[in-house]
C-alpha cells in the first residue's frame, strides 16, 4: 500500500549472490518500512527471495552495532562504546607506530571478500593502497578453481550466456547447483523451458530442493564429475563416431583419443555410483535435445577434482554441438565487473622507496600464510565485508594467528563471530543508507543503489571510513595517504561510468539507473563466442579415492535463509532449530543408532562439535550434510591439507569427520 | 453475482523458498511468531505453502462466540480482532492453523488475503512474491482446468469447510540414487 507521506528508492541487494536483485524501497519518514522486487529488472522480475523480504528486519535489529565499540582486553568481552573520533585515533597511531617500526606499510593486512559486492566497497581496497605497500589477499576462495577451468577451455575468457536464455533450452542439466536455495530466480527461466517441452536434468550427490523438481535426477558421489562427464561422452563418441564429429575444434583429435583409450565405462559406474543405464538415459538426453544449457554450479569444484570435473562438462558440452548456442552453452559465472575502471579496487599503489610493490597472501589459506610472513610479521588486520572465523577453512590457525596480531579492526552491521575477536569493531551501513553501483556475476544487468535512509546510529560506509582514517592518518602524519578524500560517492560512481560502459548498458548518466536496472546491449554474438575452445586434454581420469582418516565426507553447503552466515539475526529468518543440525543418511543412522532429534557429536582431528541428527533416507551412507553459519560454525572442523594454491577455491567438500551418539543421548 | 477469490497452488512448481512467507510479514507486520502464511515441506519431494483459505464454509466462522469473522462479497474470511476475546476456540476449528493467536494483543489474526492490496487491483504480497509461479490466485466461480484437483497428499481434510483453493499435483519424475 502506497500513501501520499512514502517515497519510492531503487536500493540492490549487494549480497554474494546470483541474483543481484534491484529491490524497491518504501521509505515513511525518513524510516525503512517495506522492500519489494523491482518489476524493471529482468532478471528477478519483480521479484526477492525470502531475506530479500526480510530487509527491514535487517536494518532495524537489536543486535545491529549502533556505535564503535573497543573491547579491552581482546576476547573478554568488555566492549566500551568510544567515539569515532577516538577509533580513528587509536587505528591510525597504531598505523603510524608500525610504519616508524618497521620502515613500511607491510605489517597491516586487509581480509575482505564478498560482504557487500557495490563496487564503492571496494573503497578499502582503495584505502589500503593510498597508504603504499601492504599485505592484501589474493585469490577467489569460493571461484577460483572453476573460472581458472573456463578460462583454460575458453582461450582465457570467462563469460556467462544471458540467463534468461536458458528458457530456450530443450535440455537443461544442473550439474552440482541448486538455485531453489541459492539462485531462486533461475527456477523460472528453467520452467518456462519446460513449459515448452524442454527436461529438467539435476546430477548431485544430494537430493536438493532443486533435485526434487527435476525431471531426472541422477545421485553422484561426490568428487567424481569428470568421470561422469568423461563417461557420457565416450558413450557419445561411439554413437556418432565418424559423423558430426567436432574437428574444427582445437584438442578435438587428443580428447577423442583420451575418451577411447583411458576411459572405461565399467570404472566410470563403479567410481561414480551410477548405473550404465543412467549414463545411457543422460547421454541419450544430449544427443537428442538441442540446444542443451549446462550449468556447472559452485558445488563441483568445492574438492580437489574440481578443475577437471569442469574441464570435463564442458568439453561434454561441446561435443554435443552446445556452445555456440542460444539456449546452450555452459553456465557457471562471469567477470563482467571488471570491464569496469574500478578505480578504488585498482586505486594505484603509493610508491615507497624500497619496497616495489604490496605482498600478497592467500584469501583461501589467509590465515596459515600470514602466519609464515616475517620481516615484517603482520601485525594489524583489518576486516571488512567478510566472517572468517565463520566461513574459513582452517579456524584453528585464525585463532593463532588472532594471538600475533597487536590490532584488529572489523567492520560490521553485526557482532559476528569475527567481530568477537577484535579489538575495534567500527559499526557499518546497510546498502539502504549509501550510494552504490552494481553489477552481478551471473546475470547482465547494472544497477544504481541509491541512499534511502540515513545510516542507522552512527553507522559508516566503508568508503566513508576509507576517507575519514585517511584524512586522519594525514593529519597525524601530513602525505602518510594519497586518498582523495574530498570526493563523494556520487563522483566515484560517475567516474566507473565511463563512455564505453555507458555504450554497453544503453545510459546516458547515473541518472538513467534511476529509472530502472539496465542490461548490457552488447552480448556477443553465440556465434563468437566460443571461437578459442579447446576441448579437454585428459591424461588420467579422476576418481574420488582420497586419503582420509574419518570415514564420512562432510558436506557444508548454503542454507536457505541465510547467505554464508549473513543475516542470522533477522527474527522474520530465524531457523526452525537455532543449533547445529547434521544430516545423516537413515543407513548410517541405524549403524550407529542414531535417531532423529539426537544430540550426536561430529569430530576429526580439528576438533568436535554437537549436533541435532536428522536423517534423510536420500543421503548416501559415507556423507554427512551440516550448513554453513549459525552460533556453532562447522568449519571449524574444516582444514585443507597443505591449503590452497592461488586461484584455486577452497575445497571445502574434501573434509572428513566422523560421528558417535552423545553419551547419554536419547531420541 | 457471487464469487469467491482461491489461491491455486503447483505442487510441481514450489520451490520451498519461502519468499511468500516473508513477503507476508513484509507487508502485514505481523508479530514475529504469527505466521499468516506458512511454507512447510511435506515430503522429500513436496512443500506446502498455506494460509488461509478463505473457505466456502469455514469453520472459525461458524465456533467463533463472538461473531468476529465475517466473509466478503468475493469470500475472503475477514476477522474483526476488536471483537475478538482470545479464546482461541477457531484456533482449534480450523485444519490449515489459518488464525494465529498474537501474545502481544491477546487476540487472533489471521490473512485477509491482502484485500487492501487487491481493492487497488495488487495481488496479495505471496501471489506477488512467488518467483515461480507457484502461487497464484483465480476465481473459484469461473475457473475450469481438468488438470487442477481439489487436495494433495499432505494437505488437511477439505470435506468440513471446503476451502478455496485447488492444486496441480505433481508429475512423474525419474530418480536415480546411489544404493545405499
Amino acid at each position: 500500500m502506497i500513501d501520499a507521506a512514502m517515497e519510492i528508492f531503487r536500493n540492490v541487494c549487494p549480497r554474494n549472490c546470483y541474483g543481484t536483485c534491484s529491490m524497491l524501497s518504501y521509505v515513511e519518514n525518513g524510516i525503512l518500512t517495506k522492500v519489494t522486487g523491482d518489476p524493471k529488472h529482468g532478471y528477478s522480475k519483480g521479484h526477492l527471495c525470502a531475506k530479500g523480504y526480510a530487509y527491514t528486519q535487517y536494518v532495524y535489529n537489536p543486535y545491529r552495532l549502533k556505535y564503535p565499540v573497543l573491547q579491552s582486553p581482546r576476547g573478554s568481552g568488555n566492549w566500551k562504546r568510544i567515539s569515532w573520533d577516538e577509533a580513528y585515533n587509536i587505528i591510525a597511531r597504531k598505523i603510524l607506530e608500525l610504519h616508524d617500526r618497521y620502515g613500511s606499510n607491510l605489517a597491516l593486512g586487509y581480509n575482505k571478500f564478498s560482504g557487500n559486492l557495490g563496487i564503492l566497497h571496494y573503497a578499502t581496497e582503495g584505502m589500503f593502497n593510498s597508504l603504499g605497500p601492504h599485505t592484501k589477499p589474493a585469490g577467489n576462495l569460493c571461484m577460483g578453481t572453476g573460472e581458472q577451468a573456463i578460462r583454460d577451455s575458453f582461450g582465457g575468457e570467462f563469460r556467462n550466456p544471458a540467463p534468461e536464455d536458458m528458457a530456450e533450452a530443450k535440455l537443461v542439466v544442473l550439474w552440482g547447483a541448486n538455485p531453489a536455495v541459492t539462485n531462486v530466480h533461475q527456477m523460472k527461466f528453467i520452467y518456462s523451458a519446460l513449459k515448452k517441452g524442454g527436461k529438467l536434468v539435476v546430477i548431485d550427490p544430494l537430493y536438493t530442493a532443486t533435485a526434487a523438481r527435476a525431471d531426472l535426477y541422477v545421485q553422484i558421489r561426490p568428487g567424481t564429475d569428470a568421470l561422469l562427464a568423461h563417461g557420457i561422452a565416450k558413450l557419445l563418441l561411439e554413437k556418432k563416431e565418424g559423423r558430426d564429429e567436432p574437428v574444427h575444434l582445437p584438442g578435438w583429435k587428443a580428447y577423442k583419443e583420451f575418451l577411447k583409450n583411458k576411459i572405461d565405462l565399467d570404472t566410470v559406474c563403479q567410481k561414480t555410483g551410477i548405473t550404465h543405464e543412467y549414463i545411457e538415459k543422460l547421454a541419450v538426453l544430449y544427443d537428442n535435445c538441442r540446444p542443451a544449457a549446462t550449468w556447472a554450479g559452485f558445488g563441483i569444484q568445492r574438492n580437489n577434482h574440481g578443475k577437471e570435473s569442469m574441464k570435463a562438462i564442458i568439453s561434454l558440452a561441446a561435443l554435443t554441438g552446445n556452445i555456440h548456442v542460444k539456449g546452450g552453452g555452459v553456465y557457471f559465472a562471469h567477470d563482467d565487473i571488471n570491464d569496469f575502471p574500478l578505480h578504488l579496487a585498482r586505486f594505484p599503489e603509493k610508491k615507497h622507496p624500497i619496497i616495489p610493490r604490496s605482498r600478497q597472501i592467500n584469501i583461501a589459506n589467509f590465515a596459515e600464510e600470514a602466519l609464515q610472513l616475517t620481516d615484517p610479521p603482520l601485525k594489524f588486520l583489518w576486516i571488512a565485508s567478510r566472517n572468517p572465523l565463520s566461513q574459513d577453512q582452517n579456524l584453528k590457525g585464525w585463532q593463532e594467528l588472532i594471538k600475533n596480531l597487536e590490532l584488529i579492526v572489523t567492520v560490521d552491521l553485526y557482532m559476528t563471530e569475527t567481530a568477537k575477536h577484535s579489538d575495534i569493531i567500527l559499526p557499518a551501513a546497510s546498502h539502504f543508507e549509501e550510494e552504490d553501483l552494481l553489477v552481478g556475476y551471473w546475470h547482465h544487468w547494472l544497477s544504481f543503489n541509491e541512499k534511502a535512509v540515513a545510516p542507522y546510529f552512527e553507522a559508516k560506509s566503508d568508503l566513508k571510513i576509507a576517507r575519514e582514517l585517511t584524512k586522519k592518518l594525514n593529519e597525524l602524519s601530513p602525505g602518510f595517504s594519497n586518498f582523495p578524500y574530498d570526493r563523494e560517492p556520487i563522483d566515484w560512481i560517475k567516474m566507473e561510468l565511463t563512455p564505453k560502459i555507458k555504450k554497453r548498458y544503453g545510459i546516458g548518466s547515473y541518472k538513467d539507473l534511476l529509472e530502472g536496472p539496465r542490461h548490457r546491449t552488447d552480448m556477443e554474438p553465440e556465434s563468437v563466442a566460443g571461437e578459442n575452445f579447446s576441448f579437454f586434454a585428459g591424461k588420467k581420469p579422476a576418481g574420488s579415492d582420497e586419503e582420509k582418516n574419518y570415514p564420512y565426507r562432510l558436506l557444508s553447503p548454503q542454507s536457505l535463509l541465510r547467505i554464508h552466515s549473513q543475516f542470522s539475526h533477522v527474527p522474520w529468518l530465524r531457523p526452525e532449530h537455532e543449533e547445529t543440525v547434521a544430516v545423516i543418511g537413515t543407513t548410517l543412522a541405524a549403524k550407529k543408532e542414531i535417531k532423529d532429534g539426537m544430540k550426536i557429536k561430529i569430530y576429526n582431528e580439528q576438533g568436535a562439535l554437537t549436533a541435532t541428527a536428522k536423517t534423510n533416507e536420500y543421503l548416501p551412507e559415507d556423507t554427512v550434510v551440516v550448513e554453513q553459519g549459525g552460533k556453532n560454525p562447522i568449519n571449524q572442523l574444516i582444514k585443507i591439507n597443505g591449503g590452497n594454491n592461488i586461484p584455486e577455491s577452497t575445497y571445502f567438500y574434501d573434509c572428513y569427520v566422523n560421528i558417535s551418539k552423545k553419551e547419554g543421548a536419547e531420541a | 453475482m457471487t464469487n469467491q477469490v482461491g489461491f491455486i497452488f503447483d505442487a510441481d512448481s514450489c520451490i520451498g523458498c519461502k519468499a511468500c512467507e516473508v513477503a507476508c510479514r513484509n507487508e502485514n507486520k505481523t508479530f514475529d511468531g504469527v505466521k499468516w502464511r506458512r511454507v512447510t515441506k511435506i515430503s522429500e519431494d513436496t512443500f506446502l505453502s498455506v494460509s488461509c483459505n478463505h473457505c466456502n464454509n469455514p469453520e472459525c466462522f461458524r465456533v467463533c462466540p463472538e461473531n468476529a469473522f465475517t466473509k466478503r462479497y468475493d469470500g475472503i474470511v475477514l476477522i474483526d480482532s476488536s471483537l475478538c476475546n482470545g479464546c482461541k476456540i477457531c484456533v482449534e476449528a480450523c485444519p490449515y492453523n489459518a488464525p494465529q493467536f498474537d501474545p502481544e494483543t491477546n487476540k487472533v489474526t489471521k490473512c485477509q488475503m491482502c484485500y487492501p492490496r487487491q481493492d487497488q487491483g495488487l495481488l496479495p504480497a505471496c501471489v506477488e512474491a512467488c518467483t515461480t509461479s507457484a502461487l497464484g490466485l483465480v476465481d473459484l466461480e469461473t475457473f475450469v482446468d481438468p488438470n487442477a484437483v481439489p487436495a494433495i497428499e499432505g494437505f488437511p481434510d477439505i470435506r468440513i469447510t471446503q476451502p478455496s483453493i485447488v492444486f496441480y499435483p505433481q508429475r512423474k519424475k525419474d530418480r536415480y540414487f546411489l544404493n545405499h
